[in-house]
């Protein structure tokens, strides 16, 4: 059985709005030619996302060393095999 | 009178030499049906004895795979616990600092974004590159997930 392929992630960038600095953000979006337009996060709901990513990313790698563990019991035989 | 006499020891004589060659095949026939019997034993208790070898040898490889994961539940635990820390020592409150040091809290925030997507691709099966493997230094970790970034760092 492959494994399924790791994941490869595209990184993305924050920005940061407060009341006095909103101005300036959203006229530098229109002078790069990005839509003047952003999906807002309060402090505490960023923590909570970054915490949430967080749990993901553990469960994920809880969930593929129990299937490297499963792997090396049903097919080490199979491994050893091959290496013959 | 004496011949038959004779004639009839003969003949038990005989039917007793028969007997008892009969009965030296028969126990002959015995013995080799005990042995086979006894071959057929000990290879089903070496087969038993390999048998409850291997459960041995299965249960301690699976008490040893669940010590594992125990151990990385908790690392991660922790990981997870500094996260919360990050945020909230000291009473830090972030979204003060960000309205204070807006651009070092925003670069800091893509720094520690950047990282935490390296930690989602590592714990989907990515390997390690040379640089993670080696970190042994603060300064050279993923902070956001040394216990599977960072094999070689230990936290100081």
């Amino acid at each position: 059985m492959n494994k399924p392929t790791p994941l490869e992630l595209e990184n993305l960038k924050w920005i940061i709005i407060t009341s006095e600095n909103a101005e300036e953000v959203f006229k530098r979006l229109e002078e790069s030619g990005i839509d003047p337009v952003l999906w807002g996060l309060t402090d505490k709901d960023f923590e909570l996302l970054a915490k949430n990513f967080a749990q993901i990313r553990n469960q994920l790698k809880i969930t593929n060393d129990l299937l490297d563990k499963y792997k090396e019991y049903y097919e080490s035989d199979l491994e050893d095999k091959n290496e013959k | 009178m004496f011949g038959s006499m004779r004639m009839i020891m003969i003949g038990v004589m005989v039917a007793g030499l028969a007997g008892a060659g009969a009965y030296v095949f028969k126990l002959r026939a015995d013995n080799a049906t005990l042995k086979a019997n006894q071959i057929k034993l000990e290879s089903a208790v070496s087969e038993q004895k390999e048998l409850i070898e291997n459960q041995k040898k299965d249960f301690k490889e699976i008490l040893d795979a669940n010590n594992k994961m125990n151990e990385l539940v908790n690392v991660l635990k922790k990981d997870l616990e500094n996260l919360d820390k990050r945020f909230n020592k000291k009473n830090r409150d972030v979204g003060k600092l960000a309205i204070q040091r807006t651009e070092s809290i925003e670069r800091i925030t893509n720094k520690g974004s950047a990282n935490a997507t390296r930690c989602i691709e590592i714990a989907s099966g990515s390997p390690l590159t040379d640089e993670e493997k080696n970190a042994t230094k603060k300064s050279e970790i993923n902070p956001e997930c040394p216990s599977i970034a960072n094999p070689k760092y230990i936290p100081y």
